[in-house]
């Protein structure tokens, strides 16, 4: 074949393969669109997996008559105007690319009206060939509908996955922009049925549970950040729920979907040392930054971003991340009685007595709610999740006994647990040597000083908490530029490279806790290994398998032991009934 | 034969000859076997005492490599040599190996798995002990008294080549001597990974002059000594602490002499002695430069009594080891008539409160000086001589501790400071 330059149509196609590769990303630049034109409500429909058909109407601003036809015409586009713009891009658009490229590959329809304009305008595109412009009567806002995606290209129809996969993809994209958005009313029909509406007034938790169900939701952490030019808000799961993949972790950057495995790691980073190995959490972050920090003209269907200080971002998603979880682990205690009603609470009775209370109370007087659609019920939770957090304190416990040497039974209010016995002393032994931690401060002075050299924003937030630094046994001097002199050690922690504890040190300030904290809790948790934590397969007497119990009630987060791992497995009252068979999943 | 194993992210690879190789455990395997192609292996016959063998293999098991991704590491070469029986381990870092007596028939080589052999070696009677290979299916036949045991091994073809020394140019030491020096050093070096440099001891020899030094950065340990033969150019290397007290532990005063051979450009340094051999990777770096650290000119002298001193470390450690470790030395002079004192306390929030007292000479000013016991009772443990001397300047400048009457051992420890 003789070279020859590709025919329009030809070189339309492969071009939209970048842009659209299937009927979700079609819906994602639909949507998109949708929200730059400020839309308040909007509607997808999708059929046959969106296939057969996507329609994406929503009520924004409309376009022009006269511009109906540009719209769809590659590289027309109203959101840039001189290429300075793509340096600080505000929309979601900006490539003029969208529409042309889905009208290359299927049979698309575009109604619209401005709020100026008397009637509105339809032009039909079938296979890239666009039709003559109609006048018709429409209400302001636009509706773009893509008849038979890729039937034109059947190569790329083959590569498609089911219509399961493809529908999920959907959905998924629906509902992660529904959360973005909250303020926006979002309704998705698929194949004629309702799978998600949402109310648009902007209380994202109600989105969450349709992405994740009512129990998830109402157990993620609210993240919240603001260093005054980046602000970071969403959710993070406590430590008990966990994903054994990152496929879970939903960011946004500037309201716009960004797949990136930086930010994934940063995330996977805030909970290091707090999660078993091989969990994950579930994440949803949406993160604000001025739009000249982002370059998101990388990739051609803008699912990757770049950031120009990406350190920068990535420790404040740690730090914002890290606050949440601390905050709530260990969850501030709640009595018993507030959690399990009211027997106990109005008689004073004592923990046994307690503990032998009806089990039927627990769901009994739970989640109500019969008749309300999930979402408004998750609503309803939302409203009171401060009080509903899963304790982390424990309810009181009847003890039952050991089985295999090595795990106690119980049984509280709520159901049946299971007790890892090392777990559990390790937990006891390593609050009490927190409490009865040496405060005095020691410094152990090195023969020469170590010189270390930071990066520059590590180097401020060092300079900043000198002070503080060495009223903890520290002795460092600044040393011109990012260097550091590190004159001194806190004894404690004598037999540690100096260069690798300040670096240490310098994350905690990085991610707000309290310095060292890190570094004196893990010395102290593998002293509690060291030292005699009870080992697997040890029988104890019945005193001390009380003893073992009553102490880790005491405890401020009984539910892991210092390394995080879980002491004890809790089989609900509402899991065995189900798992009898005596009641249908609620 | 250039090799290097990168640490990636989540894989090591092997570079070969400039080429990227993923699963490097195979071709390292591939690659030794190339190097060394497989000859029809003769069988093994021997009879050794099994005294001489469960001793020799305690002795280079120390080197075994048990959970090695290279199969063959964790396990111990047997094999004839010139008469002997050799047995050898190395995990590529630390090799070595023993010689032992033996009436051999058949001369050959293989490799077992370390673990099974010693356990079955230490369990057999004091009786000899007969090891013979079948060279079909690699297996080595052993047999004492009535028990008879068939171990499974790799064939020796795969194993590391193991260097074969010059010896002639080596440096002769004297054994005691030596592991003298070694055990004062070699306490003092730092256990974190994250400076290698601080792992090793620095050897510097010059003439007849050898000195070694260790440090961890809150003190440094230099031992010289006096060579019987001077070296031929002066040189100066870091050997792992990890080695010298493998060498310490495997050199029976009986040997004598040691000859160390450092072969040019292989970054090894290997010791010879007349029944054992030890080869060890050297550390590459810059060993600090601790002469500069070491005070010249002191305030306060005193001398103490080694044992007494060590004796109340010991039992001042029991009440500031769970604490920040501190003891604080009360310094005090003469005064008309009463002798001088040295007050030694330790105090602990979880422990408790302890104080000695004990007899001291004390030229000098008085001083409330305070310390790491740990590192004190440390090097009290190498103190030779019945006396010691603790010479300080001020709370917060070095302490240096000497043998009584003797330059060649100085250890000098960085204060600790009361926030
Ligand atoms: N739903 C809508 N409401 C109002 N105007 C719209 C809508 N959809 C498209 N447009 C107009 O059509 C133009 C072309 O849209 P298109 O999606 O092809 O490009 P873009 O959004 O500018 O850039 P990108 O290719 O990055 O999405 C837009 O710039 C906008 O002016
Ligand atoms: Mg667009």
């Amino acid at each position: 074949m003789p070279i020859h330059i590709l025919s329009d149509a030809v070189a339309s196609q492969i071009a939209a393969g970048e842009v659209v590769e299937r009927p979700a990303s079609v819906v994602k630049e639909l949507l998109e669109n949708s929200l730059d034109a400020g839309a308040s409500k909007i509607t997808i429909l999708i059929q046959q997996a969106g296939k057969q058909l996507i329609e994406v109407s929503d009520n924004g601003t409309g376009i022009p008559a006269g511009e109906v036809s540009l719209a769809v015409t590659r590289h027309a586009t109203s959101k840039l105007a001189s290429a300075a713009d793509l340096f600080a891009i505000r929309t979601l658009g900006f490539r003029g690319e969208a529409l042309a490229s889905i009208a290359s590959v299927s049979r698309s329809t575009l109604t619209t009206r401005t709020q100026t304009e008397e009637t509105g305008s339809r032009l039909v595109v079938d296979g890239g060939d666009g039709g003559r412009l109609e006048h018709l009567a429409y209400p302001i806002g636009t509706t773009v509908r893509v008849e038979n995606l890729f039937s034109n290209v059947p190569a790329r129809l083959k590569f498609l996955k089911t219509d399961a996969t493809e529908r999920q993809q959907v959905h998924s994209l629906v509902t992660r922009y529904a959360l973005a958005y909250a303020r926006v009313q979002f309704t998705l029909m698929d194949d004629g049925k309702t799978v998600l509406q949402t109310s648009g007034r902007g209380d994202r938790r109600e989105v969450l549970a349709s992405l994740y169900g009512v129990d998830t939701a109402r157990q993620m952490l609210e993240v919240v950040f603001d260093d005054g030019e980046f602000t970071i808000e969403g959710f993070t799961s406590p430590l008990a729920l966990t994903r054994s993949n990152r496929r879970e972790m939903t960011f946004f950057i500037n309201g716009r979907w960004v797949q990136d495995t930086a930010l994934n790691a940063a995330l996977v980073q805030a909970y290091s040392g707090l999660l078993m190995v091989g969990r994950f959490p579930i994440s949803v972050l949406f993160i604000q930054l001025p739009p000249e920090e982002v370059d998101v003209n990388v990739h051609p269907a803008k699912a990757e971003v770049r950031f120009c200080n990406s350190d920068r971002v990535f420790s404040a998603v740690q730090r914002a991340v890290r606050r949440a979880v601390m905050a709530y682990s260990p969850i501030p205690a709640i009595p018993p009685q507030k959690l399990w009603g009211t027997a106990a609470a109005q008689t004073g009775v004592t923990s046994s007595q307690a503990a032998g209370l009806d089990w039927q109370f627990a769901h009994e007087g739970g989640i109500s709610g019969e008749g309300q659609s999930p979402i408004s019920q998750a609503a309803q939770q939302a409203a009171s999740i401060p009080d509903s957090l899963p304790a982390g304190s424990l309810p009181l416990l009847r003890l039952i006994g050991q089985i295999g040497a090595t795990y106690l039974v119980a049984e509280g209010p709520d159901g049946l647990y299971l007790i890892d016995q090392h777990a559990a002393h390790e937990r006891v032994l390593f609050e009490k040597l927190m409490e009865q931690r040496s405060t005095e401060v020691i410094m152990q002075p090195l023969l020469q000083p170590v010189t270390v050299q930071l990066a520059s924003h590590q180097a401020a937030s060092l300079a900043d908490s000198l002070d503080a630094l060495n009223s903890l046994g520290f002795l460092v001097e600044e040393f011109g530029g990012n260097a550091f002199r590190v004159r001194a050690l806190p004894a404690v922690f004598s037999s540690s490279d100096p260069e690798t504890l300040l670096r240490a040190v310098i994350e905690d300030i990085e991610e707000d806790e309290s310095p060292m904290q890190t570094e004196i809790e893990a010395r102290i948790a593998s002293r509690v290994c060291k030292r005699a934590a009870i080992k697997g397969g040890t029988v104890m007497a019945q005193e001390e398998q009380l003893a073992l119990l009553r102490d880790l009630e005491k405890c401020q987060s009984p539910r892991t032991c210092p390394h995080g791992r879980p002491t004890m497995i809790h089989l609900s009252v509402d899991l065995l009934e189900r798992q009898f068979g005596r009641r249908g999943s609620r | 034969m250039r090799l290097s194993i990168v640490n990636s992210l989540d894989s090591k690879i092997l570079i070969f000859q400039g080429v990227i190789y993923f699963n490097f455990e195979s071709i390292l395997s591939i690659i030794i076997r190339q190097q060394f192609p497989p000859e029809r292996s003769p069988t093994v016959k021997v009879t050794v005492s099994q005294q001489q063998l469960a001793h020799g293999l305690s002795l280079v098991s120390r080197a075994v490599a048990p959970r090695s991704t290279l199969p063959v590491l964790a396990n111990i070469l047997v094999a004839t040599d010139e008469g002997r029986v050799r047995l050898s381990a190395t995990n590529l870092e630390l090799g070595i190996s023993c010689w032992i007596g033996g009436q051999i028939a058949e001369e050959g080589a293989i490799t077992v798995p370390a673990r099974t052999l010693s356990d079955l070696v230490n369990t057999l009677p004091n009786d000899p002990v007969l090891l013979e290979l079948n060279p079909k299916n690699q297996v080595l036949n052993v047999r004492c008294g009535t028990s008879i045991t068939d171990i499974k091994g790799i064939d020796a073809q795969e194993y590391p080549p193991i260097p074969v020394p010059d010896l002639a140019d080596g440096l002769e030491l004297n054994v005691s001597d030596f592991k003298e020096m070694i055990q004062q050093v070699v306490f003092a070096v730092s256990t974190d990974e994250a400076r290698p440099v601080l792992q090793g001891v620095q050897m510097s020899v010059n003439g007849t002059f050898i000195t070694m030094a260790a440090t961890d950065g809150y003190r440094v340990s230099v031992r010289k000594a006096e060579l019987e033969h001077p070296a031929a150019s002066p040189f100066s290397i870091i050997i792992p602490a990890r080695a010298l007290s493998e060498l310490a532990r495997i050199a029976s005063d009986g040997d004598q002499k040691i000859v160390m051979v450092t072969p040019p450009g292989r970054g090894q340094v290997l010791f010879h002695l007349r029944d054992a051999e030890l080869v060890s990777s050297l550390i590459e770096g810059n060993f600090p430069p601790y002469d500069k650290i070491i005070p010249t000119s002191f305030k306060t002298k005193t001398i103490l009594s080694t044992a007494e001193f060590l004796k109340s470390c010991r039992q001042a450690e029991i009440i500031a080891r769970d604490g920040n470790n501190i003891v604080r030395l009360d310094i005090q002079p003469a005064v008309e008539g009463a002798p001088g004192v040295v007050e030694i306390s330790a105090q602990s929030e979880e422990t408790g409160f302890s104080e000695i007292k004990l007899a001291a000479n004390v030229e000098g000013p008085g001083l409330l000086i305070a310390f790491n016991v740990r590192f004190l009772r440390e090097v009290l443990d190498v103190m030779k001589s019945p006396n010691i001397v603790l010479q300080t300047n001020a709370n917060n400048t070095p302490g240096l501790l000497q043998q009584t009457g003797d330059d060649s051992f100085i250890h000098v420890i960085m204060p600790m400071h009361l926030g």
